[in-house]
């Protein structure tokens, strides 16, 4: 008895936290890089939302953001698609795709705000990360990048801290239960070194000073068609995890990489998931890769519970009812002259409201309205301000000049006008400037650093 | 700036200064003309006027447009909510006993007795029954008790939920009622103990939501055995997060041409339509539906193990997730085909549906290959099943009647709200700790006081109607508080990237006026030096 009495809170205790089970799958796959020599970047993306659609993971539950439209542009000698592979057995593009953030929509801040969704009202939920504490998310990025920053669209970039900071906010809501960061791109381990919210195990193309490559190009699109840790990765996938009851771990995923295949030391972090990395290792490929939940087999075919329970609530919902109605009249006969008054009152106010021009966004109107006028009239005074002094200024100098002018008469003759101006006599031997000189990759592989 | 001027032209003559200085070299230099005192008058008020417009205007300007707006957030407060120290949930749960014909005093004795066996069996502080005498007339609704015992005399003790509503019957042998100075009766104990075992499964569940949140271990009820603890567990995994409307979609799949219509709306209103009314107090919710031809399951083997039921969905090709609006959608599959699932157990008949957690059902319906049109009486298992799987999807209790399973989950509900908000006001409070370069417009502090408002009135009527009304309004205010859109931005600059930006703007601003200012007063030290020579010159004359 007594052991039992012991044994119950330790029980407790430990259940707690094992009931750990996801039960959604998300995926948000982002390409950072826009126009057509990238073309690689967006069919790594490409690759990667097939396969995780394979798994089974739904279109409403896959965030994929694509900066450029390979499949549309004009260099494209194959249009409406794209490849991943030279042997172009699979279009990527397909006709079942759904692309949520696309060109220009592809910042760092709609990231950021996705992760976060700290979104408008406006935002319609297929572009939404609607996760919860029971969500496993995917996590996987490629573009051009460096130490500590990912680049998005030539014009903005992304920092290790700013993405940190995102998972820590997305931690503290509870929205992800655990995540997969998988990120291709050159220096791709330092995206992650600074990630330090718990349950993400992360995995990088690159060092630190290291380029991330490409794997080959197709001589008929004319550019590198896939990335080489993303080949590999899909290899992995495709060969060894064909559907969702397989049973290939994550870390038979990460020891698959090797310096030979993907010419860069891929890296992995282990240590911010609860169990370390042993326990990170033994999740399944397809709790981020693909939708796999734990279903509850109808148990009985018996009807008649139901049966019952259906016509109870209908009996139920008919008291309700009855019992409404009943009140609703008592209501009625003792006050139906005010009500009457009263719509006819609320009639009018609605009927004046509608006549009142309302501005689209109605915060801070009125004091936008008295700063525009505040600054107007600040601009009127200073013009205003500055006729007066000026007068004032030329009145004064007047009246200075004056003074001195009967003051230096004595003295004139004194002084001589001197108008000599000194320079300096300046060597142009400017130094030609220093070309840097460019190290061309004598490879046939783009880099993407 | 070296000043060496051009000179050492030997055809200009050298240039005597006005005021020669004292001990300088011999004038072999030629040395600018002297300036006006007028022109450095001028000079002077110029560099000042730039100096003060930098000052007065440049500078409040740039600290203006450069800080981060941060409104002032309780940050006590709002941890010490999501510590659970601000609240302690209490359910009193008031339960009349209804005894007409008892005498008056021989209903107080043995509601006394009755209240003693209930607070010896209760075993968690947070949960709490109270008996009191209830009047005839009264029914639940209104005077807020949450459960009706009616006492009537009869052949043997006996005890039967109305079905109805949330009425408990007791039936008691005459001879059974105490007598006033009894300290004890089997009666009472017998009420008690069924009173407990009605509400067993909410005080299970509430405690489990208790600990399962960050709850300060005091107010934690400890005595779950395991099996419930995981039971609770699996429904909770299950059930939805709450929202106040949730979206219910029925589809019909095919795998072939037929049938290619569906009475579904018949069928909703005659097995579904009572459940959804019943649940309209906490819920509300839309329904659409589609038919979809010619759609190939994710497997297609005849018969469906465990592992094939959660890929069965072809998410890749259904059009599964219409998103209309903001709420939750809940799935509710009929799949026509002759696949079914595999038996684990021969002795019990074969399932033809299952759940999938959070999302939905789906329901193996085979029919005659040529039926072209569902009738809605063919629709009735299905929707049944989807009927009993709804409430387990809304986090329904399982055992009990129906009325007091809704009224058990409304306070379920209403738990569970408050716990969301109190954590998601931690969440924010640390957040702002945290990112201390995160900007908080007036907005979110608005909505922190209102939800802290409220939950305070959710907190105080738990046990009641009123509870779950508040906290759905401090939920809904917590998150609109946490997910502000304009608290984002990027959060992070390094300092290289601040000097990085400055740099190239202001320094070519700063030089001329820094370097100006330095030669401003040095000159003004020269002169107040010269000056001061000059009078003790004087002087000495």
């Amino acid at each position: 008895m007594k052991l039992t009495s012991l044994l119950l809170p330790l029980a407790l205790l430990g259940a707690a936290p094992s009931y750990a089970e996801h039960t959604s799958n998300w995926a948000v796959l982002v390409c950072t890089s826009r126009f057509w020599f990238n073309y690689r970047h967006l069919a790594n993306v490409l690759s990667i939302y097939r396969t995780v659609k394979r798994l089974g993971i739904p279109d409403s539950q896959i965030i994929l953001m694509l900066p450029d439209d390979m499949a549309c542009n004009p260099r494209n000698a194959f249009p409406g698609t794209v490849y991943s592979n030279a042997d172009r057995a699979v279009d990527l593009y397909g006709d079942n795709i759904e692309v949520d953030y696309r060109g220009y929509e592809v910042t760092v801040e709609n990231f950021i705000r996705l992760l976060t969704d700290r979104v408008g009202e406006e935002m319609p939920r297929s572009k939404r990360l609607l996760t919860d504490d029971r969500s496993n998310i995917l996590v996987y990025m490629t573009g051009h990048g460096g130490n500590e920053f990912l680049k998005f669209q030539d014009a903005e970039e992304i920092g290790a801290w700013d993405l940190a900071d995102a998972f820590e906010q997305m931690w503290e809501k509870r929205r992800y239960h655990e995540i997969l960061f998988m990120i291709d791109t050159c220096q791709a381990n330092t995206m992650y070194s600074k990630l330090y919210s718990p349950n993400i195990i992360a995995t990088g193309s690159s060092e630190l000073d290291q380029s991330s490559y490409s794997h080959h190009a197709d001589n008929d699109i004319g550019v590198a068609v896939i990335d080489r840790y993303t080949y590999y990765n899909l290899e992995f996938l495709e060969s060894e995890v064909k559907d969702t009851s397989s049973k290939k771990t994550v870390g038979d995923l990460f020891d698959s990489y090797s310096y030979e295949k993907i010419h860069s030391h891929a890296g992995v972090r282990y240590d911010l998931f609860k169990g370390g990395a042993d326990e990170a290792r033994r999740r399944l490929v397809t709790d981020f890769f693909g939708n796999v939940q734990n279903v509850e087999v109808g148990t009985t075919t018996n009807s008649s519970f139901e049966e019952e329970m259906v016509k109870l609530s209908r009996t139920i919902a008919e008291l309700h009812k009855r019992a409404e109605e009943q009140e609703a009249a008592e209501r009625n006969a003792t006050a139906s002259a005010s009500v009457n008054a009263g719509t006819e009152k609320r009639l009018q106010q609605q009927r004046k409201i509608q006549q009142v021009a309302k501005p689209l966004t109605d915060d801070n109107w009125w004091t936008k309205k008295i700063v525009g006028a505040t600054a107007l009239a600040g601009c009127a005074a200073l013009w205003g301000w500055g006729r007066i002094w000026r007068v004032w200024y030329e009145e004064l100098l007047r009246r200075t000049i004056l003074h001195r002018r009967s003051v230096s008469i004595s003295r004139l003759g004194s002084s001589r006008a001197h108008r000599c101006f000194a320079g300096h006599p300046r060597s142009n031997s400017d130094n030609p400037r220093p070309t840097t000189s460019h190290k061309q990759s004598s490879r046939v592989e783009s880099w993407g650093g | 700036m070296s000043a060496q001027p051009l000179s050492s032209n030997d055809n200009d003559a050298p240039i005597t200064p006005i005021t020669p200085k004292e001990g300088a070299p011999a004038s072999t230099r030629k040395l600018p003309p002297p300036e006006k005192p007028s022109d450095v008058r001028r000079r002077s008020h110029v560099i000042l006027s730039f100096w003060l417009i930098v000052l007065i205007l440049g500078l409040p300007i740039w600290w203006k447009t450069t800080t981060i707006y941060r409104a002032d957030l309780p940050l006590q407060e709002m941890l010490e909510w999501a510590d659970g120290k601000a609240c302690r949930p209490v359910f009193p749960l008031r339960i009349s006993i209804q005894a007409t014909s008892l005498q008056d005093q021989e209903a107080q004795n043995l509601l006394r007795l009755t209240q003693h066996a209930l607070d010896d069996l209760n075993d968690f502080a947070g949960h709490h029954l109270r008996l009191q005498l209830g009047d005839e007339k009264l029914d639940s609704a209104d005077n807020g008790s949450a459960l009706i015992i009616r006492l009537t005399p009869g052949e043997g003790t006996t005890a039967t939920l109305d079905p109805y509503e949330p009425i408990l019957d007791i039936t008691y042998p005459p001879n059974t009622i105490p007598s006033p100075t009894a300290s004890s009766s089997p009666l009472a104990t017998y009420i008690a103990s069924q009173l407990r075992t009605t509400f067993a499964e909410e005080q299970a569940t509430i405690s489990y939501l208790l600990s399962t949140n960050s709850m300060p271990s005091e107010h934690r009820p400890l005595g779950l055995s395991p099996e419930t603890t995981e039971s609770l567990a699996k429904r909770t995994t299950r059930s939805l997060k709450y929202a106040p409307t949730y979206h219910l979609t029925f589809s019909l799949f095919t795998s072939g041409p037929l049938p290619s219509s569906w009475n579904i709306e018949g069928a909703i209103d005659e097995y579904m339509k009572p459940v959804l009314e019943v649940l309209s107090p906490i819920h509300n919710f839309t329904i659409d539906t589609q038919v979809q031809l010619y759609a190939s399951p994710g497997v297609q083997n005849q018969i469906l193990n465990k592992e094939d039921l959660s890929s069965f969905i072809n998410a890749a090709e259904w059009p599964l997730s219409p998103s209309i609006g903001g709420a939750p959608t809940i799935n509710f599959i009929v799949f026509i085909g002759n696949q079914t699932i595999a038996n684990p157990s021969q002795d019990s008949p074969t399932s033809q549906s299952w759940l999938i957690p959070q999302w939905g059902t789906v329901y193996l319906l085979s029919l005659p290959d040529d039926t072209t049109h569902v009738a809605a009486a063919t629709l009735k298992q299905p929707l049944l099943t989807f009927t009993s799987h709804l409430l387990s999807l809304t986090g329904t209790p399982e055992s009990g009647s129906l009325p007091l399973r809704l009224s058990t989950l409304a306070r379920i509900r209403s738990a569970d709200l408050l716990l969301r908000a109190s954590s998601t006001l931690g969440s924010l409070a640390r957040l702002a700790m945290a990112l201390p370069s995160i900007s908080i417009p007036s907005s979110v502090a608005d909505g922190v006081t209102k939800t802290m408002s409220h939950l305070r009135l959710a907190c105080d009527n738990l046990g009641g109607t009123e509870g779950l009304a508040h906290a759905r309004i401090a939920e809904a205010e917590a998150e609109r508080a946490f997910f502000e859109k304009s608290m984002v931005g990027q959060l992070y600059f390094p300092d290289e990237h601040k000097i990085a930006v400055y740099l190239p703007l202001l320094g070519p601003v700063a030089v001329p006026l820094v370097m100006g200012l330095i030669n401003e007063i040095k000159a003004w030290r020269k002169r107040r030096r010269e000056r001061a020579e000059k009078g003790a010159e004087k002087k000495e004359q």
